[in-house]
């Protein structure tokens, strides 16, 4: 009996207070537009040009991306600002890429607006970022007639896949991490629109919060190697001993490094060793009809060994030279450093940094041909 | 006064109860709260383990002298009927303040991370439904809450996954690189993380096998420990040392890690399992402040105090207080937490001081 009284009351209240409620706003997934790219352009320290591509799905729509164009101060007040001239709400939900021009890379805070992206939970942390050579507003405005729209393309092109194992994919959380980190320097990919194509030329290096420098493929490979990726990008290398001039091409199966440092902070020396296994695919060279038995091939592969610890010690020496640290070789330190560990550290040591490359190459075949 | 009309937890009841009630939001934010101490803080939740297990074997032997009783009677035995009762009604007010900061920091959590543009109300009221519910069916009822609970979100340690193959290792080199002031800081803040285990001083009446409670609950203790353990150091090979500082819920973030095809936001989905683990603590919170009342009010078998207690922590978690000072009074609640977890120890004294008096 009770139980019914109840019942009949919580009932009655119910269907009473229902007239109480605030009407919720709530936004129908007709009425909200996904931002798939952000583009970012430096005017000056105040001042920059925030672009976002929304992917239209309506058929009768000709153009499959809008894009809106702002001149803002701040990341949020400029989406106020598009959303003013869009007849959807902007919702982030579905953001894949983030582009910055050269100029904000090098002279912006680009630390500041992605910093932002991650402190709102509704971005992922799989959103790639890049860097754009001139205009990032054209290539998100640009056409691509045989692409189905510029989003697709540029999230296929970002992501990684074996013929650009040099790029180093960053994402919001790569970012963070190595701009916050002070044993390694960020790296980013570095895109350049070149009529209706889309390229990754080469790799930015960061130095601090600022893009430093600009470095090619191949040399942003010998990065991803020794940052301990495993599956690299296929190898191109000028061979030059004692036999010529040669070219090979190894395409790379499996690399694997391990860094050990003398521990000492005063006269830091670091000793890489690199092994790469591989086919070798293409070889052009005085050579070419003897590599058919097993000592021609280790003989190769000595010679190979040589040029790539000659390649990529040359290359840290460079990059020592500047201070920068891409590969966070500087990590091998500090993981034995007791006290704090400060980005000045890492420009201290790496500046006297003695590398000693090895590398050992085993070509375990020739393709199926005898 | 006899508490205890039946013994109802058997073994496994007694492990989850422990593991269960540990697991709060506390872990969610552990590896933060343990940040002061950078990178070397993967060991510390072996050294609060440690610390629990000294603590809970002085709760155990005092509970054992008086096995028919819970800790608000042995206040009232051992310290006197006005000051115990004195001190209950403070224990009394922990425990809602507690629950009421664990429930208003997971609706913090739930309101910045997935229903943005929605006010709270409505999921605390469901959720205090809920709580009620299973309050009702007494500590057996959350006991076995507990065990399905574990088993339910135990999974999502899978999502942890890909932060594991990304991160690096060399971070947890060097060993002790802290100093003392770190280290401290990191103690205090914390060990909130894992309290949860000393309500075994409310629910040790209804075991049934006190001798061997004290190696059940270890269990349940250590396999908390060993889930915070693992936390904390995926999140020092996956984050830099000023991530671990700033990210506030990192545990999500080493979900959003994951690289599903089909699932783009995994969090969303560790956050909605983690609904449980949060009842799973605070109904048992909430069953020792109700009975805590009981014992005030002599009264038995009537729930109004409970539906009194909901809506008190209701009015605690909606208050129109600013967020400083809701912050400052659940703070307060966690320290008060810490008193409870040392309390046995000042208590054990005063029962070896008045053995003659007391004994039972």
């Amino acid at each position: 009996m009770k139980h019914k009284q109840l019942c009949i009351i919580s009932f009655l209240i119910l269907v009473l207070l229902a007239g109480c409620s605030k009407k919720e706003i709530k936004v129908p997934l007709e009425d909200v537009g996904m931002v798939d790219s952000m583009a970012f352009d430096y005017i000056d320290e105040n001042q920059m040009r925030l672009t976002v591509a929304i992917p239209q799905y309506s058929p009768d729509a000709e153009k499959d991306t809008q894009t809106f164009s702002i001149t803002t101060d701040l990341v949020s007040s400029g989406i106020v600002e598009i959303e003013k001239q869009s007849d959807k709400k902007i919702v982030f939900n579905q953001l894949r890429v983030v582009l910055v021009n050269e100029d904000f890379a090098r002279k912006g805070n680009v630390r500041k607006i992605i910093q932002h992206l991650y402190r709102n939970a509704e971005v992922g942390n799989k959103v790639l970022i890049a860097v754009v050579k001139d205009n990032a507003e054209a290539i998100l405005k640009g056409d691509y007639p045989d692409k189905p729209s510029i989003n697709f393309y540029l999230n296929n092109l970002l992501e990684p896949s074996i013929n650009t194992a040099f790029n180093p994919n960053t994402n919001i959380h790569d970012f963070m991490y190595s701009i916050t980190n002070p044993v390694i320097d960020t790296v980013l990919p570095y895109v350049e629109k070149r009529g209706e194509k889309l390229e990754i030329k080469g790799v930015a290096i960061f130095k601090g919060n600022h893009m430093h420098e600009l470095i090619k493929p191949e040399e942003a490979l010998v990065i991803q190697a020794l940052s301990g990726r495993k599956n690299l990008a296929p190898l191109h290398l000028d061979l030059n001993a004692g036999h010529g001039e040669e070219k090979v091409m190894i395409d790379l199966i499996e690399s694997s490094v391990k860094k050990e440092s003398n521990k000492n902070m005063e006269s830091p020396k670091l000793t890489i060793f690199l092994k790469i296994k591989g086919t070798l695919s293409e070889y052009k060279g005085e050579r070419e009809y003897q590599l058919f038995t097993v000592e021609s091939i280790s003989d190769l592969e000595k010679d190979v060994n040589k040029q790539l610890e000659q390649d990529i010690g040359g290359f840290l020496e460079r990059l020592n030279k500047t201070e920068v640290d891409p590969a966070g070789l500087s990590e091998e330190f500090r993981m034995y450093h007791h006290g704090k560990w400060t980005t000045k550290k890492t420009r201290e040591l790496i500046g006297k940094l003695d590398v000693n490359v090895r590398v050992e190459t085993s070509i375990i075949s020739t393709g199926t041909l005898k | 006064m006899n508490t205890t009309n039946g013994k109802v937890l058997n073994r496994y009841h007694v492990i989850f109860l422990a593991q269960s009630i540990m697991i709060g939001t506390g872990i969610l934010s552990l590896p933060q709260k343990l940040s002061s101490m950078g990178y070397t803080q993967t060991f510390m939740p072996l050294l609060f383990g440690v610390i629990a297990s000294l603590t809970l074997f002085a709760m155990v032997w005092l509970c054992s002298k008086f096995p028919n009783d819970d800790l608000f009677r042995m206040n009232e035995i051992l310290l006197g009927k006005w000051l115990g009762k004195f001190i209950n009604i403070l224990i009394i007010i922990q425990f809602i303040v507690f629950s009421a900061g664990i429930i208003s920091n997971y609706m913090h959590l739930i309101q910045s991370t997935a229903l943005q543009e929605q006010t709270i109300t409505l999921p605390v009221l469901c959720f205090l439904l809920l709580l009620i519910y299973i309050v009702s069916g007494g500590i057996k009822s959350i006991a076995r809450f507990c065990m399905m609970t574990f088993f339910i979100t135990i999974g999502v340690i899978y999502f942890t996954r890909w932060a594991i193959e990304k991160g690096d290792p060399s971070h947890f080199l060097p060993l002790f690189n802290f100093t003392p002031n770190e280290f401290y800081e990191a103690l205090k803040q914390g060990y909130f993380s894992i309290l949860g285990y000393e309500l075994i001083l409310f629910y040790f009446p209804y075991i049934i096998d006190q001798k061997k409670a004290f190696r059940h609950s270890l269990i349940g203790i250590w396999i908390s420990i060993f889930l915070c353990f693992i936390t904390t150091a995926i999140s020092v090979m996956y984050y830099s040392e000023w991530q671990l500082k700033n990210v506030e819920f990192s545990v999500l973030n080493l979900f959003k890690a994951g690289e599903f095809t089909f699932i783009e936001r995994i969090d969303i989905i560790g956050i909605t399992l983690w609904v449980l683990l949060i009842l799973s603590s605070v109904t048992a919170y909430v069953w020792c402040a109700k009975r805590g009342v009981d014992t005030l009010l002599k009264k038995k078998k009537q729930n109004y105090q409970l539906y009194i207690i909901a809506f008190i922590i209701f009015i605690i978690i909606k208050m129109p207080f600013s967020r400083e000072f809701q912050e400052k009074l659940f703070m307060a609640s966690n320290y008060m937490g810490y008193l409870l977890v040392i309390w046995p120890v000042f208590l054990i004294l005063i029962y070896i001081i008045r053995k003659k008096q007391v004994q039972v």
